[in-house]
């Protein structure tokens, strides 16, 4: 009690609502006001957080125990209470099962390639040279453009007339016509493409300004006594980088499990639901046919997936302190 | 008084009927006054009714009507949109959307409630959703009331204006599936008879998928710049083809139970054809999009190509090398118990409808009446840039229209028009058909043999019709299945 009158009237805020650490010399009246002061501090952040995370969250989690549809002329708080016949049906949906497995193949596959590619980059521009600047404008140029932007190019570069079938036809000397967007296994490889393209440049960035912190006192005793640079980048950078690292791949990862643009504009997830990732299937689902409660259903099981798979990601950060 | 007869299009026997309903209506119910009110009008007279009404329902008040129309067919509603202000006073305007897109938008009307538009141009295979809804008026009543008679026994096809037996729209496109033909190649005497030796069938317009399918392997010879076909193989269109051949194999796509029966032995074998066949396509056909496809076509050089009168607009247009050399013929059928069942197919179509928000449902219903009548479709039918193809029997006289499409093409038209089988106007038809399409795309990319294929159909459809509600859905599929023309429906089981 003591520490808190010396502390002074502004140790107040943060004093319990039942008063106890309230200032001994304020009256009964103004200790009284004081207790609503205190919750109409916190009041707006609650009900902000309320109204964005909570009321949301609460509303899809009944959606999912719906079978409510816009189109049923009746209010979502009246659609009809199903139990867990959504989550029933999506166990038996192909289609939905496929969706996730093929995004996490895609997040797997995109990340790893992205991850070699932006720490190949960042080696190179970790030393200065006399155009670096304008260099790493140019690397990061894609990342700039407008997804849609950058997915209609793929799809101009990866059509049946396109240059790349073009360029094979020279390269191989006799006309080369692949549908790629329509074959089912390689329909998925001009979309990962786009993605990669795209977003390298974003963990280069953050890959590169790990490098450039790098303890330099640490790198020169390493080149002093004598290392090879691939000793060094094994030994020291790659551990020392770990952190930024992680963080990289946690923030791609989650952002490539929302996979959508690359994905609308070159296949719409043809042929045969071949290249359906996780966000077109929901699409589809919610704002084609308007199954908002079945929708709502699988985006629930997505969300829990992704937040396991991100907690498993951030468990190596949490060892750096992170 | 000749002029004015003329122009009102009076005769003895319209006027004898205009002043018994006249003197009738101060003695009738109003009930009774609608019904005489509809009888008096003749159907040539349509249109003129539907605008006089009009004009009184929005006397000395300044009324613009909203229409959300699919993007490329300005060009058919404006002409008609223009003479009913002219006629009327009551002016327009226009929401564009995109031609895949607008049955979306309508629905969207039904959760935001806007009013921002009174009538709309949905796709008809959407109109049972968009109807259950109930953001689009039940136009039953304003029918009863304007309606002439005969109006809609002058529409050759009519199945996707109602849902549960109650009308929800006017259909404006007569969008059945049509085959098309290179003539020169099928005329070609050394062709017909290797052809015939080949395979002892005679080379002319098939009639049935089997007779097709070995026309186009005999035509395909890539290395000598000749393709077989350019049917659709994009999974947007897939499936169309499919229910084709399923339905010529003498088959419903449900019991009368709602069972699905897609997935039994006629099911796998027409979807093992239709995937056979794709051998004998182009190149681009599971690439190639509507447009593509008429430009592919055009290049004359493949046999045979499936589509709308739409398609013949650019076929018969000079940007086509085969203009002028096309043969037509309904979609191929099958033979059931020893004989030929054709089963002609109407699988678009855009119907006008009115959305149960608007402020002035019964004038935006007045000009849906003015924009079907004979007269105005025909207007509406002739923009050769639009894609309202003919649906009545008076498109198929005009000289434009038949410029337009050619007299070989309209004769196929009209026949294939009066015995389409409807697409599957249910609750959901396009959670069905998005299953279905996707099961067809996945066996013909192969990632799939055509029975897991359309079993893996067969269960999502038990579980739409499930969560739509099987009874409700009977009730919509006993009506269907009875709206089926009589030739086809006694034979499909």
């Amino acid at each position: 009690m003591t520490k808190t009158a010396d502390n002074g009237a502004g140790n107040n805020a943060g004093a319990g609502i039942d008063g106890s650490n309230i200032h001994p010399s304020l009256s009964e009246s103004q200790k009284r006001s004081l207790v609503p002061f205190n919750i109409a501090l916190v009041l707006p952040a609650q009900i902000t957080i309320m109204a964005v995370v909570v009321v949301p969250t609460l509303i899809v989690i009944w959606l999912s125990l719906s079978d409510w549809q816009p189109t049923q002329a009746v209010p979502w708080w009246h659609g009809e209470f199903i139990w867990f016949w959504n989550f029933f049906d999506l166990w038996y949906d192909e289609r939905f099962i496929n969706s996730v497995v093929r995004t996490l193949a895609v997040v797997a596959i995109c990340i790893t390639v992205e991850l070699a590619l932006a720490l190949g980059l960042a080696m190179l521009f970790v030393e200065e040279w006399w155009w670096k600047r304008l260099a790493v404008s140019v690397v990061i140029l894609p990342m700039m453009i407008i997804p849609v932007d950058a997915a209609n190019a793929f799809f101009m570069l990866f059509n049946d007339r396109g240059p790349i079938n073009h360029l094979i036809s020279i390269i191989i000397q006799e006309p080369f016509t692949f549908s790629w967007l329509s074959h089912p296994t390689w329909a998925m490889v001009p979309i990962m493409l786009c993605e990669i393209w795209q977003w390298t440049p974003l963990m280069f960035l953050m890959v590169l300004t790990g490098l450039m912190s790098l303890p330099q006192n640490q790198l020169r005793a390493a080149i002093a006594l004598g290392a090879t640079p691939a000793r060094i980048f094994r030994k020291i950078m790659l551990p020392l980088l770990g952190p930024v690292i992680g963080i990289a791949v946690l923030i791609r990862s989650i952002e490539t499990f929302k996979i959508f643009d690359p994905v609308y504009i070159l296949t719409r997830g043809q042929p045969g639901g071949a290249t359906e990732t996780i966000s077109m299937y929901m699409y589809n689902g919610a704002f084609v046919y308007f199954r908002m409660g079945y929708i709502a259903a699988a985006a629930l099981i997505v969300l829990v997936l992704v937040v396991s798979i991100c907690l498993a990601l951030s468990k190596p950060l949490k060892r750096h302190g992170g | 008084m000749n002029s004015n007869s003329n122009k009102y299009n009076l005769n003895r026997r319209r006027l004898l009927k205009g002043t018994a309903a006249t003197a009738a209506s101060f003695a009738m119910s109003p009930a009774m006054y609608r019904q005489a009110y509809a009888q008096s009008t003749g159907l040539e007279n349509v249109h003129n009714t539907a605008a006089s009404a009009a004009k009184e329902l929005a006397k000395g008040r300044d009324v613009t009507l909203t229409i959300l129309h699919p993007s490329g067919s300005l060009g058919n509603v404006k002409p008609v949109a223009d003479r009913f202000t002219k006629d009327t006073g009551i002016k327009f305007e226009y929401l564009e959307v995109p031609l895949g897109e607008i049955n979306q938008k309508v629905l969207l009307e039904a959760i935001s409630r806007s009013g921002s538009f009174d009538l709309a141009l949905p796709a008809t295979f959407g109109l049972p959703d968009i109807a259950e809804s109930g953001v689009i008026v039940n136009l039953d009543d304003f029918a009863q009331k304007y309606e002439p008679e005969g109006f809609q026994k002058d529409s050759l096809y009519t199945i996707g204006d109602y849902y549960k037996g109650s009308l929800y729209g006017y259909q404006t496109d007569g969008d059945t599936y049509l085959m098309f033909y290179n003539k020169p190649w099928l005329d070609d005497e050394k062709e017909q008879k290797g052809f015939a030796d080949k395979t002892g069938m005679e080379l002319k317009v098939p009639e049935t998928w089997e007779e097709l399918d070995a026309m186009m392997a005999w035509f395909h010879r890539p290395d000598e710049g000749m393709y077989g076909g350019a049917l659709f193989r994009t999974q947007y269109f897939i499936a169309w083809e499919w229910w084709g051949r399923f339905h010529a194999k003498g088959y419903y796509p449900f019991s009368d139970e709602l069972e699905p029966q897609i997935n039994n032995d006629a099911g796998v074998a027409a979807l093992e054809e239709l995937i056979a066949a794709s051998a004998h396509l182009y190149p681009g056909a599971r690439t190639n999009g509507l447009f593509e496809n008429f430009e592919a076509f055009g290049a004359g050089d493949k046999f045979a190509n499936i589509g709308w009168g739409g398609t013949q607009k650019y076929l018969n247009s000079d940007k086509s090398k085969i203009k002028g050399k096309l043969a037509f013929g309904n979609m191929p059928g099958g033979i059931v118990n020893g004989e030929l069942l054709q089963t002609p197919y109407f699988n678009w179509g855009w119907n006008y409808v009115v959305n149960a928000v608007s402020d002035e449902t019964e004038i935006a219903y007045l000009f849906s009446l003015y924009a079907c009548s004979p007269e105005l479709s025909t207007i509406a039918t002739r923009d050769p840039a639009g894609y309202f193809d003919p649906t009545k029997g008076a498109h198929y006289e005009d000289a434009s229209i038949k410029d337009t499409y050619s007299e070989s093409f309209l004769a196929a038209h009209k026949e294939s028009m009066k015995g389409s089988i409807p697409d599957l106007y249910l609750k959901g038809q396009g959670e069905y058909f998005d299953e279905l399409r996707v099961a067809i795309a996945a066996a013909d990319a192969g990632t799939k043999t055509a029975k897991e294929a359309l079993d893996d159909c067969a269960g999502a459809w038990s579980r739409i019709n499930r969560r739509m509600g099987k009874r409700s859905q009977l009730v919509q599929w006993k009506f269907l299945k009875s709206s089926y023309p009589p030739a086809v429906r006694d034979r499909l089981v």
